[in-house]
Formats: structure tokens, C-alpha cells, sequence
């Protein structure tokens, strides 16, 4: 988000109104905000209305309001309070969705590759690797103590010695640490063709070019093999 | 020959209309599913009505000795339509009372067949059921009824007690849209009963929009200024139990503090109206139209909505959609009317 040196938005309005547009022309977007009785079960039912200065509520009143510089606002720290845990869409009595509806503003700064979306998906760049690469999420190599630090104690002896302690499960592990499960070529083929055209290539060069690069590596030798 | 009609429903606009019709000398047959007279009023025992805290005896009471003690009126309790059909401008009913089955010719016909309170079990958010201290406005108005103003869990007095408006209306989770229209003032006329018993207790409305229209809101005043009770703008996400034998409502105070989890000694849920199963019953054997709220539809809601579909077919009362008690009597008044009518012109 740019600011001038007395922490005023210079982002033109004009940019703000396409990004509501943007919003409103998704598919989703009527059905996800309906009328707002201004009740807020949405906001008493949220989990993580008890950590953050955070409610569905005002999310959905914001949108209601259609004034695009009160919805830029959210943007950049509001809306990544939400767990998408989608509470507020199950109780509301109007069967709006805030949740649904903060998931298509979050999908527009991870493919604008918003600041804000960079910094939240930053720590899941292993994640991303091994998920769109490799088709596996979480590969045993990656529980290491720095990136689990709220596993406790233990967790320097839960990653030490892992090949030893793979043999000991008793069902086909590969022997191998970097992978959960074997993906064959042919699936990691399709895999990619997804990504492709899904976009979710796009949005991974947008939000993380290093990353990228080294995503691509692996894809151009899976197809090449 | 006199007229003969035939009333459905044995509530406030069913037992007005009857009296109406007697007294203009027509012959009134009223059958009436419970065993009683008087609907809902006195089959939870309403005993202080809205908005001026008469008693309720004045008028379902009073309704219900007119009713009984009417030689033009015969009234059959424990009773059912068992067949239904127009003959010409006439309608040839089976009636099943444990007197006998009977057939009869009636010139019109009037349904008042009422309304059902929401069962706030079906909404699980709160817990209805789980706990004792949690009732509905029904529940309570029973208890108050019976001089009861303890607390159902352990029979002392509630230090603190909560109301929850708009349960079962207003959401179309339970697929109730409508607004029931009285329980806001029910809830207020409750909460100033509960604290004129209890001066020293803490009383909340939670509330979405209180809608406590015309003169009803002389005493949504009186109970802020007069009997201090409190009013938050918010409704309850859920309710569940807490230390020392309470309960728990969570929710968002929407106006000024934001989240807040509350423990009650009581909680009062304002449970709204529902059309039930004798309307659809007698739209089905009577060919009635339902509306999209599952009550009994109008011809026309406001030029005639006492009205059905059916030439000689009247509605009065709550069966048309939730309404006061002095609204259900005015309809049963005007539904007589138009009966009488009717038979006049179709003889």
C-alpha cells in the first residue's frame, strides 16, 4: 500500500473503484451479499473476533456501503484477520456469506500480487513448492524446528534421524524423506496443466517470482522427461 | 329459515365472530380441536395482556363465557372437519365430535384456525432444551401466569435475566422471513413484570430492531426510564453453560462494546409465530391457498384480508399471519360480517 510522508493513501481513487469492480464482477459476489439485518451473530460466532479487531459484520456493512475507499481499506490488513472458517455464512439470517465474500477480496490481491497478499503467503512459499511441484503438501524434511515452532519442545527430536524413524512406520513410506507419497510423472503432468490453466501459475509469479523460477525448473524437467 | 355457519377455530377471532354472528340471530356451529375454549391465550395461560397490563381474564375470559353460554352458539370441542364440499352456494360439512358424526348444510363458512408458537429447538444455537434456565416467552408467560418467578433450575430468584428477540423470526435458517410483530412487546411487557417482582435483578433485551409499533411503544419507554431494564443491540450467537450453574450468551454488542459473553441467570427466548399444521390442514380439505409464510393467503392482504379464495370462505385471526390478540377479535368481527353477507346474498 503506498502512502505520502504523512500516511496518506496516495492509491487514485480510480484504481480503488476497479478493484471493487472487480469484486462485484465476480460470479460469486450476489450471491455472498445479500441484505444485512445488522444483527451480528456473524461477528458473535467468529473465532477470530475474540483475538482481532476484526468482524464479518463490518466486512459485509463496508460492502453494502459500495464505497470502494472504505473497501480498499480492508484490503491491506482487515480482511487477512479472517480464518475462512465460514461460522459467520452457517448462523447469518440472511444467508449472506462474509467469509465467501473476503475470499474473492483476497483472491484479487493475491492476483494484483498485493503487498498484503505477498507478506501472508510468504511463509507458506515450502508449502506452495511442494504442493504445485510435487503434488504432496507437507513432506517430512519440512518439520523442522524453525518452521514449527509452536509444536513444542520436542520438535527438534520429532526431525532429527528421520530416514530411521520413516523405516519404523509400519506401511510403504519410499524410504524417502522429501516426499509424503510417490506422484507418478504422468500425474504431476496433469497436475501442471491444471495449474496452467487455472491460473494458479500466474498468480504464484505474481505473488513470489523467486519462487516461481524455481517451481518452473522442476516443471520444465517433468515434462521434458 | 335462520342462517347456519360454521366457525372454525375456537380462539379470540373465532369466538368473536361467534358471538357476532348469535347476536344477530344467526345459528353459529363452532368446532374447535382442543378441549377448551380460547386458542393460545388460554392454553398457555396468558394472564396480563399488552399494551395497558389488563388482565387477560377481561378478555379471553370474558370471550369465552359468551361463547359457552350462548344458546345460538353450539360449540364442539374435541372436534374435527372430517369431509368438506360446496354444494351450490353452500358447503356440505362432516363434523367428527366424540357427540357423534354429523352432516350439515352451512351458508358460509369462517376459519380461525390461529397460530403456533416457533419451537426454539430447531434453532440449536440456543440450546432450548439443554438447559432449564433457557425458555421461551410461552414458557414464561405460563409461569407467570401460575406465580411462578423462579429460576426452573434451582427455584431462586434470577439475579440477572436476558431476553432474546426475534427467535425463530426473521431468519431463513429455520426459514421464517416474517417478522411476528408482537414478541417485542410481549418481551417488554415480560421484562417489566420480571422486574417489578425482582427490583433488585439486571434485566437485557438483546434485539436486532425493536418493534414495538404504535401506542405498544409507550412501553418500551416505560421500561427504560421507569423500570431501568437494559437494551443492547445484538442478537445471540449462542448460548452455552457457564460457572455457577448459568448460562452464557455470546454475541456482538453492535452498537458500543463489541463481543461480549454474558453469564444469565435466565434466559428468555422470544419465540415468534408460525402458521402450523391445522391451517395447512384445513387449506387442504377446504382447497384454501397457503402464502409463502405457510399461513392461510388473502385474497386480496389489504382490501380484503379476511377474504380466502373461495366465495364464502372468511379468515379471521392469527391464521392469516402473526397479530395481537385485539387485531384477531377485529378480524372475527369483520369476517362475521362478511359470512353474514354471504348467506344473505346466497340464500
Amino acid at each position: 500500500m503506498e502512502y505520502d510522508e504523512k500516511g496518506v493513501s496516495i492509491v487514485p481513487l480510480d484504481f480503488k473503484k476497479e478493484i471493487f469492480k472487480e469484486a462485484r464482477k465476480d460470479f460469486r459476489y450476489d450471491e455472498y451479499v445479500l441484505g444485512c439485518l445488522n444483527c451480528g451473530v456473524c461477528t458473535g460466532g467468529c473465532p477470530p473476533h475474540r483475538f482481532f479487531d476484526f468482524s464479518p459484520r463490518i466486512v459485509l456493512q463496508n460492502l453494502k456501503t459500495k464505497d470502494p475507499e472504505l473497501i480498499w481499506t480492508m484490503m491491506d490488513e482487515y480482511i487477512w484477520a479472517c480464518f475462512q472458517c465460514f461460522t459467520c455464512a452457517m448462523i447469518c439470517p440472511f444467508l449472506n456469506n462474509p467469509g465467501g465474500a473476503i475470499a474473492i477480496l483476497r483472491e484479487i490481491a493475491v492476483r494484483r500480487g498485493f503487498e498484503s497478499a505477498r507478506k501472508v503467503l510468504k511463509p507458506y512459499s515450502r508449502v506452495l513448492l511442494k504442493l504445485t511441484a510435487y503434488g504432496n503438501q507437507l513432506s517430512p524434511d519440512m518439520i523442522q524446528p524453525d518452521f514449527f515452532p509452536d509444536w513444542g519442545p520436542d520438535i527438534s527430536y520429532a526431525s532429527a534421524d528421520l530416514k530411521v524413524k520413516r523405516k519404523a512406520i509400519p506401511m510403504p513410506t519410499l524410504q524417502i524423506t522429501n516426499l509424503s507419497w510417490d506422484v507418478s510423472p504422468e500425474a504431476m503432468k496433469e497436475l501442471y496443466e491444471i495449474f496452467d490453466e487455472s491460473g494458479v501459475f500466474k498468480i504464484i509469479e505474481a505473488v513470489d517470482p523467486s519462487l516461481y523460477e524455481i517451481i518452473m525448473d522442476i516443471v520444465e524437467d517433468v515434462r521434458s522427461s | 329459515m335462520p342462517e347456519e355457519i360454521l366457525v372454525i377455530g375456537g380462539g379470540p377471532a373465532g369466538m368473536n365472530a361467534s358471538v357476532m354472528l348469535s347476536e344477530i340471530g344467526v345459528n353459529v356451529t363452532l368446532v374447535e380441536k382442543d378441549s377448551f375454549l380460547g386458542g393460545n391465550p388460554e392454553k398457555f395461560k396468558y394472564k396480563f395482556l399488552f399494551p395497558d397490563l389488563q388482565p387477560a381474564e377481561n378478555v379471553i375470559g370474558e370471550l369465552i363465557k359468551k361463547t359457552g353460554n350462548n344458546s345460538k352458539v353450539k360449540v364442539l370441542l374435541n372436534s374435527q372437519i372430517s369431509g368438506f364440499k360446496q354444494t351450490g352456494n353452500k358447503f356440505d360439512v362432516a363434523i367428527k365430535s366424540p357427540q357423534g358424526d354429523e352432516n350439515k348444510i352451512f351458508n358460509s363458512v369462517i376459519v380461525a384456525t390461529g397460530f403456533e408458537h416457533f419451537d426454539p429447538a430447531r434453532d440449536a444455537k440456543y440450546s432450548y432444551q439443554l438447559f432449564d434456565d433457557v425458555i421461551d416467552i410461552k414458557d414464561l408467560e405460563k409461569m407467570l401466569g401460575e406465580g411462578k418467578f423462579l429460576r426452573p433450575s434451582n427455584g431462586k430468584p434470577p439475579r440477572n435475566v436476558a431476553f432474546i428477540l426475534c427467535v425463530g423470526s426473521r431468519d431463513r435458517h429455520v426459514g421464517n422471513q416474517y417478522c411476528s410483530r408482537v414478541c417485542c412487546v410481549v418481551s417488554v411487557k415480560q421484562a417489566i413484570e420480571l422486574k417489578e417482582h425482582f427490583p433488585e435483578s439486571d434485566i437485557f433485551i438483546f434485539y436486532m430492531d425493536i418493534r414495538t409499533y404504535g401506542f405498544f411503544e409507550d412501553l418500551y419507554w416505560e421500561a427504560m426510564e421507569k423500570h431501568d431494564i437494559q437494551i443492547v443491540k445484538g442478537r445471540v450467537a449462542e448460548i452455552t453453560s457457564g460457572p455457577d450453574n448459568t448460562v452464557v450468551c455470546k454475541g456482538e454488542d453492535t452498537l458500543l462494546r463489541g463481543p461480549f459473553e454474558i453469564p444469565f441467570d435466565m434466559v428468555v427466548l422470544a419465540s415468534g409465530m408460525e402458521g402450523g399444521p391445522q391451517s395447512l390442514e384445513m387449506a387442504d380439505k377446504l382447497g384454501l391457498e397457503m402464502d409463502e409464510h405457510r399461513f392461510l393467503k388473502p385474497r386480496n392482504i389489504t382490501l380484503s384480508p379476511f377474504r380466502s379464495n373461495i366465495d364464502g370462505i372468511f379468515l379471521a385471526g392469527a391464521c392469516t399471519g402473526p397479530k395481537a390478540i385485539s387485531d384477531a377479535i377485529t378480524e372475527g368481527a369483520a369476517a362475521a360480517m362478511s359470512a353474514h353477507i354471504y348467506a344473505q346474498k346466497n340464500p
